[in-house]
């Protein structure tokens, strides 16, 4: 079946998850207050482990995770509100992210009972923070070449080798990593697994690396014999290439691939208030008219989501033209405050848009290279 | 979309399949003319879907409507099928009735009017009225599908209270509902020809760059669609929906165009086969109600002057793909 426009089914959001919006704005308000727009546009690159703890304590982390697990036990239309209203606002949502996005779904699926009992409420109350061990310094697009390799050895596993580019490891209790249980990197997704490591145990290596704007988001990882206790594994041995694309929907379905730029855009949008020229008028008018179509496919998939269905195709495509707006929303804004040479913009705005040009550019290789992501496109089209 | 509007859709398609066939087409586009197809299509009463049932029509909502303009688009058909079907519409509770073999086009204010050419009917637009005229166009079909510059009014039938700025929505709604459908066509072509065509040993579609190229052209005309089938909801379009969807569709077209006829080559523009008598529709659309830069205007000032906090207030106020 070929993707077409009836892969994204409309859908209303109901009336339950929307009475969620009101009081995500007021808290959002509040908390906010004195952060400047310049650090807002970070989002969901944005680490405050103090404001995750302040949303865990609304019942606003792990949202959709069953009561019994300290979860709010609510669907992925709440989830959605949610994380929109943050986005929107510029929120920093990083340190709770993928805790909330990707580990917690991924344990309540895979888990075993042990494990959901200990990590879902850890989790759901902030108190533990996650990172997702993929990309090796030799296996970037090419995941399934991954060489760091998890050994059986008496009442556990040992673990060997190296990750990289692993978001805010540095600042992150657990990672879940992909590693190799079996066979060597030509054997590709077979014995491939996933585990738990807990990032202090003896062994575990975790060097910050600086980019070019001053920032430290990412890490390199080194593993050297660490020990892993025999519940570290999660889900099946050699299931995880499986357990790893089934979290790709999450990953590329959800608000947070339109939205990157949006504190930047609203900033500027303000400014055109009470100046502009046609030229402004036109530039926003065209990226809206971008965002619209995106904003209403990721809800149809938020709807596929709760039905069960795992729109891997569609989030693809999705996530590639988000990117491509993401990364338009700076370029098209500096172009438009550069043209205006008779006038000094506004600092706070000119801070916000040096912030997203210093990084629009990467904006399309997490979760995903542009290239990749066009290749899945193909497949869903039965080109390959 | 319920079984019953699935089977509605399937009905109109085949319906289609049959009287606008590319010869029909062809034939058309080298003198054109209403029938045969005309006729063919109006038989089939789906002229009086929007019409309410208080009058006689079947009562379907746009959005239940949308498939159909879809399909239109799809089969490059050249007579003003959806803009009589609204037309209709709007005329019945007003009590002005059209003749039964009225092809009516909307003509507000544009650079160019498509299906003005074989027209017996207008809806053109003054201060605060919208009236009925008889019509014959002037000879200027520029892209050779049926389609004028301009439009000599005759004797008025009637008038309702309107306004050029409702004229010209509806006519940008229509319009975009029908360039995607014909950019989805396209994208089938395309698709299917890359998978016969070979060169190198193998077929087009087994390069990667052909298949990247194809991957742009699916995003662009999905989401152009999603755009379309948010503004075609209800027959008061709103601006800022009807906005963002032209926008959308004439942007897309830039791409779907360029890169169809990239991957079929030189065959594609020539007369015997089909992809050019989409394109050339496609692009007469691009000029027609509104183009890019008319809409993103417009859309731009909306969220400017929109009481909204975030862009993500303002997407969820006045464009979601749920009812108006």
């Amino acid at each position: 079946m070929t993707i077409n426009v009836d892969s994204f089914p409309p859908v209303r959001i109901p009336e339950e998850a929307e009475a969620l919006r009101p009081q995500v704005k007021a808290f959002i308000a509040q908390q906010l207050m004195h952060m400047p727009p310049h650090r807002r546009a970070r989002t969901w690159a944005g680490f405050d482990a103090d404001f995750s703890r302040a949303l865990a304590a609304q019942g606003w982390v792990g949202l959709t995770m069953p009561k019994e697990y300290g979860g709010a036990g609510l669907d992925a239309f709440s989830r959605f509100v949610l994380v929109e209203e943050l986005l929107a606002a510029g929120a920093p949502v990083a340190a709770h992210w993928i805790g909330d996005r990707q580990s917690a779904p991924l344990l309540l699926h895979y888990g075993t009972e042990a494990q959901r009992e200990f990590f879902l409420p850890r989790i759901c109350r902030g108190e533990l923070f996650f990172c997702i061990g993929m990309s090796e310094p030799n296996s970037g697009s090419d995941l399934a070449s991954v060489r760091t390799r998890a050994e059986k050895v008496d009442g556990g596993w040992k673990v060997n080798g190296q990750k990289i580019w692993t978001t805010y490891a540095h600042k992150s209790h657990y990672m879940i990593a992909l590693v190799r249980t079996s066979g060597t990197s030509e054997d590709r997704q077979a014995g491939l697994s996933q585990f738990l490591i807990d990032l202090s145990l003896p062994g575990v290596t975790v060097n910050p690396i600086k980019l070019g704007t001053g920032d430290t988001d990412f890490n390199e990882v080194f593993f050297e014999d660490v020990i892993l206790p025999e519940d570290a594994l999660v889900g099946t041995e050699g299931n995880g290439w499986a357990q790893v694309n089934a979290e790709l929907a999450f990953e590329r379905s959800g608000p947070e691939r339109i939205y990157s730029s949006l504190v930047l855009l609203d900033l500027w949008s303000r400014s055109l208030k009470d100046d502009h020229d046609a030229g402004d008028l036109e530039r926003l008018g065209l990226l809206v008219s971008r965002l619209a179509p995106l904003r209403n496919m990721s809800i149809a998939m938020t709807g596929l989501l709760v039905q069960g269905k795992s729109p891997v195709t569609e989030a693809a495509l999705f996530k590639d033209m988000g990117t491509e707006v993401e990364q338009a929303i700076p370029a098209d804004i500096a172009d438009a405050l550069g043209a205006r040479l008779d006038r000094t913009p506004d600092p706070e705005l000119m801070r916000t848009l040096a912030y997203l040009m210093q990084l629009n550019h990467v904006f399309s290789l997490r979760g995903g290279t542009r290239e990749i992501l066009r290749g899945m496109i193909a497949r869903g089209l039965g080109l390959r | 979309m319920s079984d019953d509007d699935n089977i509605l859709t399937e009905t109109f398609r085949r319906v289609l399949g049959d009287v606008v066939t590319s010869e029909r087409i062809r034939a058309f586009e080298d003198s054109p003319a209403l029938a045969p197809i005309w006729p063919e299509l109006a038989e089939t009463g789906f002229l009086d879907a929007l019409v309410g049932e208080e009058y006689g029509g079947a009562g379907l909502s746009l959005a239940q409507v949308f498939p159909l303009v879809l399909a239109l688009g799809e089969h490059a058909t050249p007579v003003p099928f959806a803009e009589t079907m609204l037309a209709r519409a709007w005329l019945a509770p007003h009590g002005i009735s059209l003749p039964d073999d009225a092809a009516v086009v909307l003509a507000p204010r544009s650079a160019i009017l498509p299906f003005a050419e074989v027209a017996t009917h207008a809806l053109v637009a003054d201060r605060d009225m919208i009236r009925v005229v008889e019509v014959t166009s002037g000879s200027n079909d520029v892209f050779r599908a049926g389609g004028a510059l301009t439009l000599n009014p005759g004797r008025e039938l009637g008038a309702f209270a309107g306004t050029p700025g409702d004229l010209l929505l509806a006519a940008a709604a229509l319009t975009s509902g029908q360039m995607v459908g014909a950019m989805a066509r396209m994208l089938d072509m395309t698709l299917n020809y890359a998978g016969e065509r070979q060169q190198f040993g193998r077929s087009l579609g087994k390069f990667q760059a052909i298949q990247q190229q194809l991957a742009v052209m699916a995003e662009q005309v999905i989401s152009a669609q999603v755009a379309a089938r948010t503004a075609l909801r209800s027959t008061h379009f709103e601006p800022i929906r009807v906005a963002a969807a032209k926008c959308r569709a004439n942007e897309a077209a830039r791409l779907v165009c360029n890169i169809a006829h990239a991957v079929h080559g030189a065959i594609g523009a020539t007369a015997e086969f089909d992809l050019q008598l989409f394109s050339r529709r496609v692009k007469q659309g691009q000029v027609a109600f509104g183009s890019e830069r008319y809409w993103a205007v417009e859309l731009g000032r909306a969220r400017v002057t929109a009481d909204c906090q975030t862009t993500a207030d303002f997407l969820r106020l006045h464009l979601m793909d749920e009812d108006v």
